[in-house]
């Protein structure tokens, strides 16, 4: 019955984690339950290759991983994936002559404290959450998956200079998310 | 000097990204020297990065398969494996 090589026993005692694994790269319930099946079927159909070098664990953790890389691939190929230069949302931060607008605020907290905190994880997931479609993709790629720009580029099909213009869009939008929903709150700059 | 802002935030956030020319680094060294507002950027980047990197499947604790989706999973692999 608990066979090593039997895709259920891997369901049940490695599911949970493969499938957080592909919701926090993928936030979407139904298509991390599809990453999650696609890879205990590749690993049953592949064992033969599991070395045993690694953990079976990490073994299915880098199948999920070409999955979702795939996925993306296949998923974004023929879309535009463009977001136009013009209507820079960062523009509404800066005068005229490129000054700012609005100061940015100095953070002064640990980041490994305040990333303990759960209420302050849950704001800054929900940050995420929010970001357009195209720099959300680009952002838990990058930061998230920790992917390197150019296998970013070329999963997603476009060039490092748009890479760059979403990233920080995706940031300088998450700045000033966290800074209304967590540094704000009574905080002086 | 002032029209240099906006271009620096970019390259605040490029500096995380692909290194920088000799000539960028130059000009956001120095414009960093002197500007508080854009020191404050640079460091905000840096730190939505920090926090970022340190999200993994860990804190997705809450998150599990519901009896239902582990149930059809399994129906799934039974005839996929056949």
């Amino acid at each position: 019955m608990h066979k090593a090589d039997d895709p259920h026993t891997w369901l049940t005692e490695h599911g949970d984690y493969l499938y957080r694994f592909a919701m926090s790269r993928l936030h979407n319930e139904e298509l991390a339950a599809d990453m999650l099946q696609e890879t205990l079927l590749a690993g049953w159909k592949g064992y033969d290759k599991f070395a045993g070098q690694s953990s079976l664990r990490t073994w299915l953790v880098g199948i999920l991983k070409h999955k979702i890389i795939d996925h993306i691939r296949r998923e974004i190929r023929g879309r535009n994936l463009t977001e136009a230069v013009e209507n820079d949302p960062t523009s509404a931060y800066f005068n005229a002559n490129g000054s700012w607008s609005e100061a940015p605020r100095a953070w002064k907290e640990n980041p490994e404290e305040l990333f303990s905190n759960a209420q302050f994880n849950a704001t800054l997931k929900s940050c995420i959450n929010k970001l357009p479609e195209k720099q959300q993709l680009v952002f838990r790629m990058r930061e998230i998956s920790g992917e390197e720009s150019e296998t970013v580029c070329k999963t997603c099909d476009i060039t490092s200079t748009h890479l760059h213009v979403l990233l920080h869009r995706a940031r300088h939008a998450l700045r000033i998310c966290l800074n209304t929903n967590w540094f704000g709150r009574g905080a002086s700059s | 000097m002032k029209h240099a802002c906006r271009e620096i935030s970019q390259l605040a956030s490029d500096s995380l990204d692909r290194p920088l020319s000799l000539f960028e680094r130059l000009k956001f060294n120095i414009h960093l020297a002197m500007c508080k507002h854009c020191r404050n950027y640079s460091h905000n980047m840096k730190f939505i990065r920090k926090i970022t990197e340190m999200i993994d499947t860990t804190n997705y604790g809450e998150i599990r398969l519901s009896d239902e989706q582990r149930q059809r999973l399994h129906e799934r692999l039974d005839k996929s494996t056949e």
